[in-house]
């Protein structure tokens, strides 16, 4: 078991680098460039021999100047192609962050509501913006730095070789043991990188609920409160941060130090050659040098970026709970849709919720659902929008069991106005259609109209709505879809009677001709049913025709409509 | 002094034995390279007259393992004041927007962007001067022992430094925009993910996952050109400064060749020089990234400061919470209780025109209208929550300067319209901070008690990201409940009952009113019905005052609404219609 979820973790990690992979064209752009960023540099010491040799055997000033000053073209042709590198290395590690973000994006949204519950809005924002950052950060320094310092360390290699092959033998062999010793450091670096990105995505969470409550925290006199968990959250995030760093500075001095060792090693070595290839070797270890450092000074970057991509690869591993059906069934494009529960448990992290819920609605008709708050109505609405599936039993729309239906079929039949309408930072417009293409202006505008919004500019930002608009809204988005099947859960509870009024009769329009699943907690709203189910603690405790249970006077529906105003 | 400077100065005084102590460790990091070259010349001219210099070898190593020591401890000890800074700038910015004058700009994602990364901007630009000075200790030595040795190719080798100099600040006014735009637009991709990820109900429910993804794509385009601009700015800075380096080893080449011939510039010399122009670059490095990192970190200032309301410091000392717990938040008692809160041409810019207001002690008052009609916008203007254009605030006669700091628990509580919760336990949403004494009395108040019940976990449950593993009508009481346990002398409730089933609202009503001196928005019967004084507004303005039957008999308006309204279960609206003590008694039909 822990190999196959292993193999899953490597295929994802692969899946999370080919997203970052670039095009053959840039591919070929940034090889050239990468290749004269190495070759340039590498040439340049082979002058600095020239003229320590020279110099010291006595050659002519003419000459000297000539190698100073082909010393100076080479290093300065270096930095541009260096420059180039950078610019080509950043536009691919754009691209690829780009494509990444957004399948993480995608992937993301296609996790069901569950998942969506368990993870705060502002910890999406870390996973999905966060680490890809971090990732990218990553890519262009791996283009720049470490691709670059490993083909220079080569170039080095091969060079030493040809001046002396003992020396070139044992820069090798440094080579290969400080290599080893580096991947070893690096895989003792992963988890606590993971726990300190952990622990930074914690923080960024907690802030963002904070931002968004702001109000209500002020309104509470809970902002010193919120104020004092911050220091709580960002102290944890110290002592993880501690910890990673600790072992990341330790491996960059460790490494320096080795490194140290290597160049006293060489000089020692070259002791017996030429003052010139001494010099000419020392430079090499210092064109190595440089680059060396780069690349330890990355490792963190790595690091974060390693543990960025685990988290990435962890997300794209989750599963939807909601199982893809093996053979798509599509509901019928028009007209009303019949509702069945059979026999529906549902429980929330075993935590049981509904309980046996029967229900059986033909095409046209429409069922309203009243009880406590809290008796689980909202979940039969969720049930029916399937955003949930039930833990037994089977919910049927059409006469089909939902979950053989595809999931864009569903989207499209089934329309569902829920009690908090979520609004977005945006046009009137994208949260009228949410960010849908549109054509259809006249259309946009006459529902805008249809619900009793006809000031709304379409293209002005979504100013400041109060909850009796933004409610209004929600009507309009579910008349500019087409379902065979509405729930209005709670739908119209937050307007005022005038209003309420105002959109009766197009809500009696979006009615009809179409199945209706209505929660209302005010009686009066359920005129229009022609089912009524009592749910209490997850069942239901009555459940008939309107008519039969209004002529009943034992019923509990009659019961709660007297029950009213008093 | 610019803003982002008092802010710097304020971050490195904040923690000055940090800050100080901090910088030391890191100055043998940077001055031992020059230890290294010392010995590297010594090896070198040993060389030259071929004697296998191993214990300068080995010296060599030494100095290299000190400086490695160093670097772990510096950086683990700097870490403390690096989150501890950015810690300070946070809490001053959450405070202000939560207990002071603040304001979270237009989206929540975007201001988270400017706490992550205008917050980090600004440490690294302070952070920036533990380097400096390091490059600074070790140019003057190096300059020095250079000069010492050949004082023309000294001063030559300066030169290319000043040129980096002068070149970061012409660059300076471009790197600033580029690195706005880039940052505006990077945080238009953060707060757009917060957006989808904040409405994934909505986006979910309608099958619009794929046009999201296509606007995502469009911000993610427009980043990235932005994003490669900005990058491309600077990496010329560091590109041309990398590049001097060199220039100034062929510099030290064509100048030594000369004095090389003669014998009066050795191998060791040139070794020494070419080691101490890498390192010397450390210096223009250091003040280019300065430089450049000083204008953003002046636009990442003034966005924080946006945040917060005029006056207040961004960079004050709060001190560090990290070893010590915060100190326990005092709630102090007010000796004033509510007697009569009077409110005089209440009016606010676009929704809200001259509202006059009387709320005394016990009272029920219910404010109602048609949607638009200005009823959040009057108690929100009340509270402080809106801006005021004119009008005033008087508690027990006493006139209220700043109702937003005033008018908050311990006094007033307020219920809004959409709960808000958090993804901690039910204990910690309801307690926010205050002890735990009034617990289970607002949990029954609130008509929460039964529910509670149920639940096996009791106050430990998880409520989840923003309560939604709780139903509406909960996440509502629940949000009652945080009110009450905050025993205010005045509960604020805007259009609590919406989500309520008209059994557990009637129950709420019973228990909470004769509690707290009640200030409810609501257009329902019930509540209008129970109400002592209703407030009738009409498209911002006051149009009735006085009990229920007073205003059917004298408000147009009312009984426009009342009519409209279908009374839930069909009472009629005489049936409940008790007299009720009237405050007032006026219709001001407009």
């Amino acid at each position: 078991m822990s190999t196959s979820l292993t193999s899953g973790r490597a295929a994802s990690g692969r899946r999370v680098l080919r997203s970052l992979l670039p095009g053959p064209g840039s591919a070929v752009l940034l090889a050239l460039a990468v290749t004269a960023t190495t070759a340039l540099p590498l040439a340049a010491p082979q002058f600095t021999r020239r003229f320590v040799d020279d110099a010291t055997g006595g050659a002519g000033i003419h000459q000297l100047t000539l190698v100073a000053l082909s010393y100076l073209g080479l290093t300065v042709a270096g930095q541009a192609a260096r420059m180039v590198t950078a610019w080509l290395g950043s536009r691919v590690a754009w691209d690829g962050t780009n494509r990444l973000r957004e399948r993480l994006a995608e992937h993301a949204l296609s996790l069901d509501m569950a998942f969506h519950g368990r993870h705060t809005p502002g910890e999406m924002i870390e996973r999905v913006d966060g680490d890809v950052i971090a990732v990218a950060d990553f890519v262009v320094a791996f283009l720049l730095d470490v691709v670059v310092s490993v083909l220079l360390l080569c170039g080095v290699i091969v060079v030493v070789f040809t001046i002396d092959p003992g020396i070139g033998v044992v820069l090798l062999a440094y080579c290969v043991l400080i290599g080893f010793g580096m991947v070893r450091a690096q895989r003792l670096a992963v988890p606590s990188a993971t726990r300190s990105r952990a622990a930074s995505a914690a923080l960024f969470g907690y802030m963002e609920e904070r931002l968004a409550g702001a109000e209500d925290l002020r309104a509470n006199g809970a902002g010193e409160h919120a104020v004092r968990r911050l220091y709580q959250v960002s102290a944890a995030l110290w002592r993880a941060e501690l910890r990673g760093d600790t072992v990341g500075s330790g491996i960059l001095a460790g490494t320096s130090v080795a490194f140290a060792t290597g160049t006293a090693l060489m000089l020692a070595l070259s002791g017996t050659l030429s003052v010139g290839t001494a010099v000419l070797l020392f430079q090499y270890t210092l064109l190595v040098r440089t680059p060396f450092e780069r690349l330890i000074d990355q490792l963190r970057q790595y690091q974060t970026a390693l543990a960025g991509m685990r988290r990435i690869g962890d997300l794209l591993a989750e599963q939807r709970t909601l199982p893809v059906p093996s053979t798509v069934k599509d509901l019928p494009e028009t007209g009303p849709l019949g509702l069945e529960f059979d026999a529906v448990d549902f429980a929330y992290d075993d935590e049981p919720v509904l309980k046996g819920v029967t229900i059986s609605l033909a095409p046209g008709e429409t069922l309203g659902l009243v009880g406590r708050t809290g008796s689980g109505k909202t979940t039969i609405a969720r049930l029916v929008a399937r955003l949930y599936d039930p833990t037994a039993g089977a919910v049927r729309v059409g006469g089909l069991d939902l979950r053989e239906i595809g999931a864009a079929s569903v989207r499209r039949r089934i329309g569902v106005v829920t009690q908090d309408v979520q609004l977005f930072a945006a046009s009137v417009r994208d949260n009228l259609t949410l960010f849908r293409p549109y054509g259809d202006d006249d259309r946009l505008r006459a529902v805008l109209v249809e619900v009793g919004l006809p000031d709304w500019d379409l293209d002005a930002q979504l100013g400041k709505v109060s909850a009796g608009q933004a409610q209004l809204l929600a009507f309009a988005r579910a008349f500019l879809s087409d379902p065979g099947l509405v729930v209005l859960d709670e739908a119209s509870s937050r307007l005022d009677p005038a209003t309420e009024r105002r959109i009766e009769g197009s809500m009696t329009r979006l009615l009809s001709g179409r199945t209706g699943v209505l929660i209302a907690h005010r009686l009066a709203s359920l005129s229009r049913v022609d089912q009524i189910a009592v749910v209490s603690d997850g069942e239901i405790i009555e459940y008939g025709r309107r008519q039969d249970l209004l002529a009943d006077p034992a019923s509990r529906f009659t019961h709660m409509l007297s029950g009213v105003g008093r | 002094m610019k803003p982002v400077m008092v802010v710097s100065t304020a971050l490195a005084r904040f923690h000055l034995r940090r800050y100080l102590i901090g910088g030391l460790l890191w100055l043998p990091v940077s001055v031992l390279p020059l230890g290294s070259g010392l010995v590297l010349r010594q090896l070198f001219d040993d060389l030259t007259t071929s004697r296998l210099p191993l214990l300068l070898c080995a010296a060599f190593v030494g100095v290299e393992l000190v400086r490695g020591l160093m670097i772990v401890v510096a950086w683990t000890y700097g870490d403390y004041w690096w989150i501890a800074a950015a810690t300070l700038l946070r809490a001053n910015v959450l405070r202000s927007i939560l207990t002071g004058r603040g304001r979270v700009p237009h989206s929540s994602g975007e201001a988270l962007a400017r706490m992550r990364d205008d917050v980090s901007d600004v440490v690294e630009f302070v952070d920036e001067s533990v380097p400096l000075a390091g490059a600074t200790l070790f140019s003057a030595a190096a300059v020095a022992i250079m000069a010492s040795i050949d004082p023309v190719i000294t001063l030559v080798l300066v030169m290319p430094t000043i040129a980096i100099g002068l070149l970061s600040r012409r660059m300076n006014r471009l790197i600033r925009r580029l690195h706005q735009r880039a940052r505006v637009l990077g945080a238009a991709v953060t707060g757009y993910l917060g957006e989808i990820f904040g409405g994934v109900l909505a986006i979910k429910t309608a099958g619009a996952e794929e046009a999201a993804l296509e606007r995502l794509r469009r911000h993610n385009r427009l980043r990235r050109e932005a994003a490669v601009k900005d990058r491309l700015a600077t990496d010329l800075l560091s590109t041309a400064t990398d590049a001097t380096v060199e220039i100034s080893i062929g510099l030290v080449l064509l100048l030594a060749a000369p004095a090389m011939r003669r014998g009066e510039f050795t191998v060791g010399d040139l070794v020494l020089f070419t080691t101490y122009v890498g390192w010397l670059t450390a210096l223009p490095r250091s003040i280019g990234v300065i430089l450049s990192r000083m204008p953003q970190a002046g636009v990442s200032t003034e966005r924080l400061t946006q945040m917060m309301g005029p006056g207040e410091d961004l960079s004050r000392d709060t001190g560090v919470w990290f070893h010590q717990e915060y100190p326990a938040v005092v709630h102090p008692v007010h000796g004033d209780p509510l007697e009569v809160l009077r409110a005089r041409n209440l009016t606010v810019g676009y929704g809200l025109h001259g509202v006059d207001l009387e709320i005394r002690r016990n009272s029920f008052t219910v404010i109602t209208g048609a949607v638009g009609s200005g009823k959040t916008t009057l108690v929100r203007a009340l509270l402080g929550l809106e801006p005021l254009a004119a009008g005033t605030i008087c508690w027990n006669g006493r006139r209220v300067a700043d109702p937003g700091r005033f008018l908050v628990p311990g006094r007033v509580a307020y219920v809004g319209q959409v709960p808000r919760l958090f993804s901690a336990s039910l204990r910690e949403n309801l307690l926010l901070g205050r002890p735990s004494e009034h617990l289970g009395r607002a949990v029954e108040l609130a008509a929460f008690d039964r529910d509670l019940a149920a639940m096996p976990e009791g106050l430990d449950t998880e409520v989840g990201s923003r309560g939604v593993r709780l139903s509406g009508g909960q996440a509502q009481r629940v949000t009652a409940a945080r009110a009450l346990v905050r025993s205010p002398d005045l509960l604020v409730v805007d259009d609590l009952s919406s989500a309520l089933d008209v059994e557990t609202e009637r129950r709420l009503w019973e228990r909470i009113s004769g509690v707290s001196t009640l200030l409810v928005v609501s257009h329902r019967p019930a509540v209008l019905a129970r109400a002592d004084q209703i407030i009738v507004l009409d498209r911002g303005r006051l149009v009735g005052r006085g009990s229920l039957d007073e205003l059917l008999q004298t408000c147009p308006e009312m009984r426009r609404l009342w009519s409209l309204s279908p009374l839930d279960g069909g009472s009629s609206p005489e049936r409940d219609l008790s007299p009720k003590v009237a405050l007032g008694n006026t219709c001001n039909t407009a």
